[in-house]
């Protein structure tokens, strides 16, 4: 499904985000990746729908050459690849159902998402997206008047709507308090047993990486540290990933 | 106690050598300009006379003629502030730096800079000729007069929008229509509506005087009436240009407020105008 | 996706509010633009039609402003808006001050005060320069006095606003340490506005030395006195020229006062 070949990613000359990463994901997994901030996290992710591109190396998503690609078909690429924000992203200022739709413009001509005219059957597509994360009564709130985690849900949504084979979630907790997290991350959990979708989170806090991750991946420094499943993360584990010994601040829950 | 001795204050060069030339300009101004101060001793009873003259006895049979002139005045400020809207919206665009390249940004800057050093009055009188007396010749020298303005404050805020949802626009693979629809549009549309409402406020004052030198409106009703001393006139005028304003102010104030409510812009800060 | 079909809930109509602001603006764009008999026809033949204006807006008179007479009302429409700005802007310190709670603690007298300032406010440049016009006759000094009202109205407006959003704490701490008013005002009041308020004046000026210019098309001194002298001969090549000019250095100036400006605040 997703396949890395020796890719690196190099924002200035010297500073390496993404170091020679081979990496290979299947379809319908649900991955969490943890790593300290500047780890290169967010990077990985956003390589996969090229909101980073590569400096070097390959990248091949859903039989795509992503490091390879026209504009058109990047676009067309993105369409398939839901994306689900830290600072959740949503137009402040349109409704909730507005964002959602946003999921299908790739899939409408310009002029219906310009005018807002979606047909019938795209609504239902949100509709059902918004049902699944439970969101549906809001469908006409604006965004603004929502909690962090409604926002968050409605981010989802509109990953939803795209009907995408994988979504992307870059740190979908972590303006969120620990209830709601978890609410966020069971939401996301479903979705992937219920759709099959392949899921990758980035997560900084480690209990919910152990707790959700299927399989976790350790990044450092933009280097791959560690591969395996989530049951297998022991604190030795992620001291190694963080080159440190473990603090209150990396778990969600107070005890630690 | 041995005495301390404080840290030596760094001299404040750009502090002092302003006060500087603010004093050398005034002391300047102040010689050099010719004024006859001693009429300033008859100044108040003057105004005094003048204030009795012109508000002594108001005739309400005044009223309905000045205040057909008054909403001609306000006439000309709405329909040229929107003609002024009309250019600066699509010219703001191409001032921003963060949607157009500099060397673009920069040349739709420079003619916006030179529109806003003109008044509209200069602008009225290069009218006239062409247009002649009318309200349309003050309509035209608002609408060119407040491009600059307006274009100026439109780009500050198209260049302070969030990035987030054009990320988010991006990534859900929109193309550059949908991504300034959905990711610009609505997060520039409610403060570029209250800066149009702010300038018709300025407008308003701009299209009084339109009148003195007699393209359309009130001004000149009362510019005709204190030339030929006509006092009651005058003084009606004068009292209904101030009232016209102030109610004006208030309507548009209140939903200027509306308007922003609820969002984190900034209020519009006078002094960048 | 297998899920049943879902129903949206019902789409909430436009509010009212909305509504009727729309219908309020589009209505009042049609009757304003029958009053002032707005015809884009006209617009378009006038402009394209060749006239003597934009003859002389192409072969601009630079030269003029050097002439004796010229250069003279140049300077002194500088010097009106300098003098202009320092009277007005002084003054208006003190109407600021009067205007908020802390300055004017007797409720009438504060609002006779904010009153007397929305007034002044509302009266433009120009429509001051008449009245002083009328008042003491032709001259500069009318034009001063005209500055003097104007730029009052307008730093008073701002510094007032300025005023009222202040940080109430330090004049507690000066009150509590028992210092009196003046000492309260240079201590806890003062720093607090200085920066924004000279910038306020510096703006006060960039609007001066504009509405200097056309003082004179009134009476009121300045270079709007030879503008309209050079307007009313049909000049229009004199008229560009000092028109062009004059602009020239306000754009300097403001330039100039808009990089004081930021490095005060």
């Amino acid at each position: 499904m997703i396949s890395f070949k020796n890719a690196t990613v190099e924002y200035q000359p010297g500073v390496k985000a993404m170091d020679n990463l081979n990496l290979e994901i299947k379809e319908g997994e649900f991955v969490v990746v943890v790593g300290l901030s500047g780890a290169g996290k967010s990077t990985l992710i956003r390589t996969i729908n090229n909101l980073v591109p590569l400096t070097s190396g390959e990248l091949y998503v859903d039989g795509e050459a992503v490091h390879d690609l026209s504009r058109k078909k990047m676009r067309a690429l993105r369409s398939r690849i839901g994306m689900i924000f830290q600072g959740f992203n949503l137009v402040d200022r349109a409704t909730v159902l507005q964002n959602v739709l946003m999921g299908r413009v790739f899939k409408l001509p310009t002029w219906r998402t310009v005018f807002g005219a979606y047909p019938k059957k795209d609504q239902q597509v949100a509709a059902q997206a918004l049902n699944r994360v439970g969101m549906l009564d809001r469908a006409y709130s604006r965004a603004t008047d929502l909690s962090g985690g409604q926002r968050q849900r409605v981010g989802i949504a509109r990953a939803l709507a795209q009907e995408p084979k994988v979504i992307l979630a870059d740190e979908p907790v972590a303006s969120l308090d620990p209830p709601t997290s978890h609410a966020v991350m069971q939401h996301l959990q479903k979705i992937n047993q219920d759709l099959g979708i392949t899921t990758i989170v980035n997560l900084h806090f480690l209990d919910l990486a152990t707790a959700y991750g299927e399989r976790v991946i350790g990044l450092r420094e933009g280097k791959l540290v560690f591969d395996g499943p989530g049951s297998e993360c022991t604190e030795e584990v992620f001291e190694g990933i963080y080159g440190r010994s473990l603090t209150a601040e990396d778990t969600l829950s107070e005890e630690a | 106690m041995s005495e301390l001795s404080l840290p030596k204050k760094a001299i404040d060069w750009f502090r002092n050598i302003t006060t500087l030339a603010i004093v050398v300009a005034v002391i300047w101004s102040l010689i050099g300009l010719e004024i006859r101060w001693e009429r300033l001793i008859d100044l108040p009873a003057d105004l005094f006379l003048i204030g009795t003259l012109m508000f002594g006895n108001l005739d309400i049979a005044d009223f309905p003629n000045l205040a057909g002139a008054m909403w001609e005045s306000i006439s000309i400020a709405w329909v040229g502030t929107l003609i002024a809207a009309l250019f600066a919206i699509p010219l703001s665009f191409l001032a921003a730096e963060n949607l157009v390249g500099r060397p673009i940004a920069w040349v739709i800057r420079q003619v916006f800079n030179i529109l806003r050093a003109v008044p509209e009055v200069i602008l009225a009188i290069a009218l006239i000729p062409i247009f002649g007396l009318t309200p349309l010749t003050g309509v035209l020298a608002i609408g060119i007069g407040s491009i600059g303005t307006l274009g100026k404050l439109f780009y500050e805020v198209i260049e302070s929008i969030k990035k987030n949802p054009l990320e988010a626009a991006d990534a859900v693979g929109a193309n550059k229509l949908v991504r300034f629809r959905w990711g610009v549009l609505p997060q520039v549309m409610p403060e570029m509506t209250s800066f149009v409402l702010y300038r018709f406020e300025v407008n308003i004052r701009a299209s009084a005087v339109m009148g003195l030198i007699g393209a359309g409106g009130i001004g000149n009703d009362v510019a005709l009436a204190l030339r030929f001393k006509d006092w009651e006139v005058a003084g009606m005028g004068l009292l209904i240009v101030i009232l016209g304003t102030i109610l004006v102010d208030a309507i548009s104030g209140a939903a200027r407020k509306r308007i922003i409510k609820g969002t984190q812009a900034k209020p519009i800060e006078l002094a960048e105008v | 996706m297998t899920a049943s079909k879902v129903e949206l809930p019902k789409k909430p109509g436009i509010p009212g509010a909305i509504i009727f602001s729309l219908v309020f603006a589009f209505v009042l764009t049609v009757v304003t633009m029958i009053t002032v008999e707005f015809s884009l026809t006209e617009i378009l033949t006038n402009f394209g039609r060749r006239n003597l204006v934009a003859d002389g807006l192409f072969n601009p008179d630079f030269g003029q402003i050097l002439s004796e007479r010229s250069l003279s009302a140049f300077i002194e429409t500088l010097q009106l808006a300098v003098l202009g700005t320092v009277l007005g802007g002084g003054m208006s310190m003190f109407m600021a001050y009067w205007a908020t709670e802390f300055g004017n603690p007797i409720r009438w007298l504060r609002a006779i005060v904010r009153t007397f300032n929305n007034v002044v406010r509302s009266i433009p440049d120009l429509l001051w320069a008449l009245l002083f016009v009328t008042a003491v006759g032709i001259g500069i000094l009318p034009g001063l006095l005209a500055l003097f009202f104007f730029s009052m109205a307008v730093v008073t407006k701002l510094t007032s606003d300025t005023l009222d959003g202040i940080d109430m704490g330090p004049i507690e701490a000066a009150k509590a340490s028992g210092s009196g008013l003046i000492s309260m005002l240079r201590t806890a009041v003062i720093p607090q506005i200085l920066p924004s308020y000279t910038s306020f004046v510096l703006y006060g000026f960039e609007l001066n030395l504009r509405a200097s210019a056309v003082l004179g098309l009134v009476g009121a001194g300045g270079i709007g006195s030879r503008i309209e002298f050079f307007r009313s001969r049909g000049d229009w090549s004199e008229v560009w020229g000092l028109v062009l000019m004059f602009f020239l250095v306000v754009f300097l100036v403001e330039r100039f006062s808009v990089t004081i400006r930021r490095r005060l605040v």
